[in-house]
């Protein structure tokens, strides 16, 4: 009987804590979602409410701030630029990652242990060391802001797609690659007609990871966007909003803009969750 | 025709190798190799973008205005008629001269860091540049106690979504969203939630709670700045950690708790003896990602203290996009770049991941 109680009391308390932490995740966003939907008025409401309402206390929700978001072509401007830059950066990575992680996976050559070091060093390189470098190269270059950006996430995306794939071509057989060969295939057929379809779902992770890391990047954006403003990103659009007219922060806008960047990265996670979590790991557990 | 058919196939493979790896060197030569060759070079200059100034050789100079310090002894205050030693009237404490009256002017200007007792002796700090090296102090307290916390919670958070209970999937999901959220967004919403005054949801429910008056300045007092960035980034990356540390538990082999119920072992005993040492690789590779991240931290502080406050990468960013001083900004790049080494190296030998 005390025994059962004890399991009891166990019980609860863990609940209790799943719930604690269950908030603590989603709390921020909550919030953000709560005030995005209030006016400036019921934003500068003290104390803060937990719903929006209005001065007699009724639940009273506004959608001027999306409404003013989503005609903000500044706004609008800078998802349609992070929406190129993360889609291309993505692709160029995949591709360029793939054939090299082909060749390190597969292939024998010499210096294939220098080249792995190499890349797996790129990995931990702090990217902020050449950020006065890559400003000089990228002005020598003359290239735009947009282009900039593509290239020079190229530091994280490539190493990144290329160790991952690299261990994934590892485990694939060398029996199927042997049977191509000896069909009379050559190794780039092998390539792609066998090895690519092999790995595509290797490629949709590693890709998702390597589009949220260049949708993320906040630093190389704000530094190449600084002049031509219209090629700003995401991050770096969220980071300097202002409203129509210059007073106060404009913070119902700012969390509406932030839901609506949010939504879309929360939903390509919850259906490839399974995915995410094995490559963020494979990542991390072979590096 | 000498060679052997095998040797040809080989000979073949390296050479489509080498074309396969080629694109992948180039671009890692011009966005990576090259700048940091460029780094390097620049950092021992005086050039400044977009300026008439001619650029020139300046050796070591910009290391030393970033690092450069002394260290001087501060008088005690006396009283100018009986020489006695002023004592401040409340708390008996001896009160020393001003720094500025003993810190060097020329020929480079030394700012006081901060001060401290050494044997008896008032010792002040000086820096040629001491917003650089209060990045530096920034960045490795942000460190140390970002890493600290977000292992600690993170190991909770896959503890408890390891164990098994209905809302284990539910649970897992939610803990991908702090990650999923763009830095400068998550950023944005705790500078809203941290607002000044009633407004603000922390300061709204620290009032409620009676904590506070609920005017706590969470972003501009400077003992609560710290404090406010490490929360705001476990936050975001102990999730992740977490997510890093559920695989490593989820190898750790069921029959080995089940083993040391038998024999009678505690929940708290099993942690220590199984889970723990178990979980040391994957804790090994986890705290080495966050720190080296978090020791290039940017966007947060960038975000929430801008010029307030700097990390060691906001004011590599402040230097070149705000003083346009590429000289300088390449140097604190690569005092950047020596620091992660050596943590790099450290936590290597320590951990000895090389060998696993």
């Amino acid at each position: 009987m005390r025994r059962q109680t004890k399991k009891k009391i166990n019980k609860v308390l863990f609940w209790v804590v799943v719930v604690f932490v269950f908030i603590y995740l989603v709390f921020p966003f909550y919030w953000a979602l709560n005030s995005s939907f209030k006016t400036e008025n019921q934003l500068m409401m003290t104390p803060a409410t937990f719903v929006p309402r209005d001065a007699e206390g009724n639940f009273a929700p506004t959608f001027e701030n999306y409404k003013s978001v989503l005609t903000n072509p500044t706004f609008m401007r800078a998802i349609l630029n992070s929406t190129i830059v993360g889609g291309v950066t993505t692709l160029i990575a995949l591709v360029i990652g793939s054939f090299s992680a082909f060749a390190l996976g597969k292939l024998r050559f010499k210096g294939k242990k220098l080249f792995l070091y190499l890349v797996l060093s790129m990995t931990m390189f702090p990217q902020v060391t050449v950020l006065a470098g890559l400003y000089a190269v990228i002005n020598t270059l003359g290239i735009s802001a947009m282009l900039s950006m593509i290239l020079s996430y190229m530091i994280f995306t490539l190493p990144f797609t290329t160790w991952v794939l690299t261990t994934f071509f590892k485990e694939l057989p060398v029996e199927i690659m042997q049977s191509a060969q000896v069909d009379g295939a050559t190794a780039f057929q092998t390539f792609y007609y066998i090895l690519m379809p092999l790995t595509a779902p290797a490629m949709v992770t590693t890709g998702l990871l390597a589009f949220i890391a260049a949708w993320n990047e906040y630093l190389f954006a704000l530094t190449f966007t600084s002049i031509e403003t219209q090629a700003r990103t995401i991050p770096v659009a969220i980071s300097l909003f202002t409203g129509k007219i210059a007073r106060q922060e404009p913070f119902g806008e700012i969390m509406a803009g932030a839901i609506l960047v949010t939504i879309p990265i929360v939903i390509l996670v919850l259906v490839f969750q399974r995915r995410i979590v094995a490559g963020l790991t494979a990542g991390a557990v072979k590096g | 025709m000498g060679k052997t058919p095998t040797g040809n196939i080989l000979k073949q493979e390296q050479s489509l190798a080498y074309k396969l790896l080629l694109p992948t060197l180039i671009v890692l030569a011009l966005v990576a190799i090259y700048p940091l060759g460029q780094v390097i070079v620049t950092s021992f200059t005086n050039r400044v973008f977009a300026s008439d100034q001619e650029t020139k050789f300046v050796g070591f100079d910009n290391y030393a205005q970033l690092l450069g310090v002394t260290f001087k002894e501060l008088e005690p205050k006396k009283d100018k008629e009986t020489g006695e030693i002023i004592r401040n009237e409340e708390t008996g404490e001896i009160e020393y001269e001003r720094a500025i009256m003993v810190l060097p002017r020329t020929p480079n200007r030394y700012k006081e860091l901060f001060q401290f007792n050494w044997f008896g002796k008032r010792i002040v700090v000086g820096a040629r540049d001491p917003e650089f090296l209060g990045a530096v102090g920034n960045t490795l307290v942000f460190t140390f106690f970002s890493v600290l916390l977000e292992t600690i919670i993170g190991l909770f958070l896959a503890l408890v979504v390891n164990s098994n209970f209905k809302a284990k999937g539910l649970m897992r999901t939610t803990m991908l969203i702090p990650w999923a959220v763009i830095t400068v967004v998550s950023a944005r919403i705790w500078q809203w939630m941290l607002q000044p005054g009633t407004a603000g949801f922390f300061n709204m429910i620290m009032y409620r709670l009676g904590l506070s008056d609920g005017q706590a300045s969470f972003l501009t007092n400077s003992a609560l700045q710290m404090p406010t960035m490490v929360m705001v980034d476990v936050w975001k990356t102990a999730p992740y950690m977490a997510l890093l540390l559920l695989a490593g538990l989820q190898m750790i082999p069921k029959e080995l708790y089940e083993a040391s119920e038998v024999d009678g072992a505690g929940k708290i005993r099993q942690f220590f003896q199984i889970t723990l040492p178990l979980l040391r690789p994957s804790l090994a590779v986890a705290l080495i990602f966050r720190t080296l991240d978090a020791l290039r931290v940017f966007d947060v502080f960038q975000v929430l203290m801008s010029s307030k406050m700097y990390s060691m990468a906001s004011y590599n960013y402040f230097q070149l996009i705000q003083n346009r001083a590429m000289g300088l900004s390449s140097a604190v790049g690569m005092i950047i770049f020596v620091i992660i080494m050596i943590f790099s190296i450290i936590y290597i030998r320590a951990f000895g991941v090389d060998q696993t």
